[in-house]
């Protein structure tokens, strides 16, 4: 009986999260004109996201990761595929809240309810968790309480000094091993060199579309933008890179046409904060439909996820593995480094580079890291005198119509700052003739 | 222009490099029998122990020179100082310390056993950085010797009186340019101890020593000499001089650590350091590898005489790691 009851829920929760994926796809394909024909591969995978046809075992397997900070060439050259198991699911979080505490934050929910509610014991064999704050610590050993193989991967907390370096390279050396026994695959250096260049192609033409999002006017929202680098948690490396490389090719023809999804007035804005991840993509749309722009954005779930590159010197394990390390640990801006200067850095840089008139900044409630980094890239922005909205939320939509209000408002103020800018420079050059 | 530029950055610098040390090698080595005679006072080990070398080595003539009696500085030979560093100078400017990166025959020598140690697949070896950095500083010492003892020679000591002559040229002693280059000219009559004088003795057996750690050490140290190298740091005064530059503009750095994971030398502030354009560092041999290895679109960048020559690309950094 009580069997019975718990599978009716779990169906019930089920088919909720994929209501909701559906909804959300429908928003983002239907409230928006001139969708590029590229994105459909993307949209159709995101909207079958953790379903059998996009996990299949088919004899590979399946290793799932929980951050960006997982080296995911080292699954790949252990014959394996990576997952990444981040939810953005309402739903989800929701049966997760059933028995965490309540201010965990909305990602961890999600993922523990998805984990409670579908049961991926039998399907990952391994669930790679870095040491990176404190709940996923945690989650880590929950986790293994219910079952799961799960893996903690040990971070230092700062990134600057060459203890910290070679902990890290040491970590990620004993993953490696692990990995091999976890799969009964060696990792050999011609193996990892073929991980290495299946990787370095997606970030190539994952760097292709973040130099296409710096045309001003835009020729691709933040919302495809966002969901290009979802899909990529779950898609096949190679499928992914062809799929990006033909909406590449697309755009690029676009550029030249001349086309543009919105004009240079609209306001541009940088997102940065916690991650907006599928099907949680609130914040980002509200900011669109409103007629504002993300042309780029600074988070872990989107931009940040491949656009580091590694290089080794000499073609050996001992040499290339550490390479790898390091890429992932010392570009890194997650806000558990401390010192973390190199995220104001980067923001500043990103603001320079793709022309921004503001920024955005979410932080999931019970994320206590992006909260409390918030003051200080606030701080830093009202130096550099770039206007900042910051957004505590998580993924119910209850507070959509009061967070619409604000959204609009900081886009309103832009748009008149952009104006009287404008008019001065027209005046400006009208006193110079 | 444009597609000699592109032609450029893509390419690879290690094969470059590669071919021009050997280029260089063979005429510092055996120069002389071509008549080769770049100069005299050259930033780099040209050893006069070689049977015929295409140029002299500076420290050589430099410890001569400082063996001068205090009330004859200011007189011809004093100027001859002065002089001779100018002519260093002349020669130094135009390549910087890329002397090193490309020319130096023991720098060469080095980076061959590299190469073999690479194609054996022997690994390299870790050490603390922390403790390294206080071995550095032993190029600065020997270069003070290598001006003092001369001088000791020459001018009474409180207490101790003059050095003997065996003092004389006391770097060239334990140089490894005096040990290990001749044996490229079949000689080996350098490895061998001096029993004629107790100081000769000692210098000998030490020149010994260090080419034995020579050997060791750059088999699983990359350039394992360098970082004490005397020449190295008297180049290091003259830095700014230089008209080959290595600069870096840190707004567009991600301290990715790709250049420092390059960098023979353990050179940190290649990458961690966003604030100074001039990045050239003490032990900076200026082989440019780090700007190979550097994703950023001009985010490093070879100058000479402010026009730039060589860059960081996105499109040579995939070529390259192809
Ligand atoms: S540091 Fe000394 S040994 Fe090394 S390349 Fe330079 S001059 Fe030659
Ligand atoms: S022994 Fe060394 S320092 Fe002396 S002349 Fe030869 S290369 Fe120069
Ligand atoms: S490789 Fe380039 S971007 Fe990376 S740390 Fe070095 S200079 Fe900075
Ligand atoms: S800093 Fe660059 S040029 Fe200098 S030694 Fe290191 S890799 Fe070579």
């Amino acid at each position: 009986m009580e069997k019975e009851r718990i599978e009716k829920v779990k169906k019930h929760i089920r088919t909720e999260a994929a209501l909701e994926a559906g909804q959300v796809l429908k928003k983002i394909t239907d409230n928006f004109p001139d969708n590029p024909e590229g994105m459909k591969y993307f949209y159709d995978l995101l909207s079958r996201q953790f379903s059998e046809e996009i996990l299949p075992k088919n004899g590979k397997k399946l290793i799932g990761t929980m951050c960006v900070q997982v080296p995911d060439e080292l699954i790949l050259a252990a014959g394996a595929k990576p997952v990444r198991v981040c939810s953005g699911s309402f739903p989800y979080d929701n049966a997760g809240a059933e028995f965490m505490p309540a201010k965990t934050c909305s990602m961890i929910k999600a993922i523990m309810g998805l984990f409670q509610v579908e049961d991926f014991r039998e399907k990952f064999d391994m669930l790679v968790i870095p040491t990176t704050c404190d709940q996923k610590k945690k989650t880590t050993e929950i986790l293994k309480d219910m079952g799961y193989e799960a893996y903690s991967l040990a971070m230092p907390s700062r990134k600057d000094d060459d203890n910290s370096r070679y902990y890290w390279q040491n970590s990620v050396k004993e993953f490696a091993a692990d990995l091999m026994k976890k799969t009964g695959n060696k990792i050999t250096k011609e193996s990892l060199k073929k991980a290495f260049d299946l990787k370095n192609e997606a970030r190539y033409e994952f760097r292709r579309l973040f130099k296409l999002r710096m045309k001003n006017p835009a020729v691709i929202y933040g919302k495809d933008a966002f969901l290009i680098a979802n899909a990529y948690f779950t898609d096949d490396i190679e499928s992914w890179t062809a799929a990006l490389k033909k909406l590449n090719d697309e755009l690029e023809k676009k550029v030249e046409e001349g086309f543009s999804v919105a004009n240079a007035k609209v306001p541009r804005f940088l997102f940065t904060g916690s991650p907006p991840i599928f099907p949680n993509m609130k914040i980002p749309l509200l900011v669109e439909e409103a007629g504002g722009l993300i042309a780029i954005d600074e988070v872990c779930s989107s931009s940040r996820l491949l656009y580091d590159m590694p290089s080794y010197d000499e073609q050996g394990l001992y040499d290339m593995i550490p390479a790898i390390a390091d890429c992932y640990l010392k570009p890194c801006t997650c806000p558990c480094f401390v010192p973390n200067e190199e995220r104001k850095d980067k923001i500043s840089n990103l603001i320079d580079m793709f022309n921004i008139d503001g920024v955005i900044y979410q932080a999931f409630s019970g994320c206590q890291l992006y909260e409390m980094e918030q003051k200080l890239i606030g701080n830093f922005l009202m130096k550099k005198g770039v206007p900042m909205l910051y957004i505590e939320s998580d993924y119910s939509p209850e507070d959509t119509g009061q967070l619409s209000t604000r959204v609009e408002a900081f886009i309103e103020s832009i748009k008149m700052k952009k104006k009287s800018s404008a008019a001065k420079k027209e005046e400006n050059k009208k006193d110079k003739k | 222009m444009n597609k000699i530029t592109k032609f450029v950055n893509n390419a690879s610098i290690k094969r470059f490099r590669f071919w021009f040390q050997i280029v260089a090698f063979f005429i510092i080595i055996y120069g002389g029998y071509a008549a080769i005679e770049i100069g005299e006072n050259l930033p780099t080990f040209a050893c006069p122990y070689l049977d015929k070398p295409g140029g002299t080595c500076f420290l050589m003539g430099l410890q001569h020179r400082f063996t001068l009696p205090f009330d004859q500085f200011i007189s011809f030979r004093g100027l001859a100082i002065i002089t001779s560093i100018l002519f260093f100078l002349a020669g130094f400017v135009f390549l910087n310390k890329a002397w090193c990166g490309y020319v130096c025959p023991i720098g060469t020598l080095q980076d061959w056993f590299t190469k073999i140690r690479q194609k054996l697949g022997i690994r390299y070896s870790n050490y603390s950085e922390k403790k390294f950095k206080k071995l550095k500083k032993i190029k600065y010492i020997l270069l003070a010797l290598l001006i003092l003892i001369p001088l000791g020679i020459a001018n009474s000591i409180p207490g101790v009186g003059k050095l003997s002559h065996d003092w004389g040229v006391p770097f060239c002693m334990v140089c490894p340019g005096r040990t290990v280059l001749p044996i490229f000219n079949g000689d080996f009559s350098q490895l061998t101890i001096d029993f004629s004088s107790k100081t000769k003795m000692v210098f000998t057996f030490l020149g010994m020593a260090v080419t034995g750690m020579f050997f060791a050490g750059a088999f699983y140290k990359k350039r394992f000499f360098c970082f004490f190298c005397p020449m190295s740091a008297f180049q290091f005064i003259f830095k700014k001089l230089g008209l080959l530059r290595l600069v870096k503009d840190g707004s567009k750095c991600t301290k990715c650590g790709d250049c420092y994971r390059a960098c023979d030398m353990g050179i940190r502030e290649i990458a961690d350091d966003v604030e100074n354009k001039d990045i050239v560092k003490d032990d900076c041999m200026m082989c440019f590898k780090c700007v190979a290895a550097c994703p950023e679109e001009g985010c490093l960048k070879v100058n000479f005489l402010s026009k730039t020559i060589y860059k960081a690309t996105e499109e040579g950094f995939y070529k390259r790691t192809k």
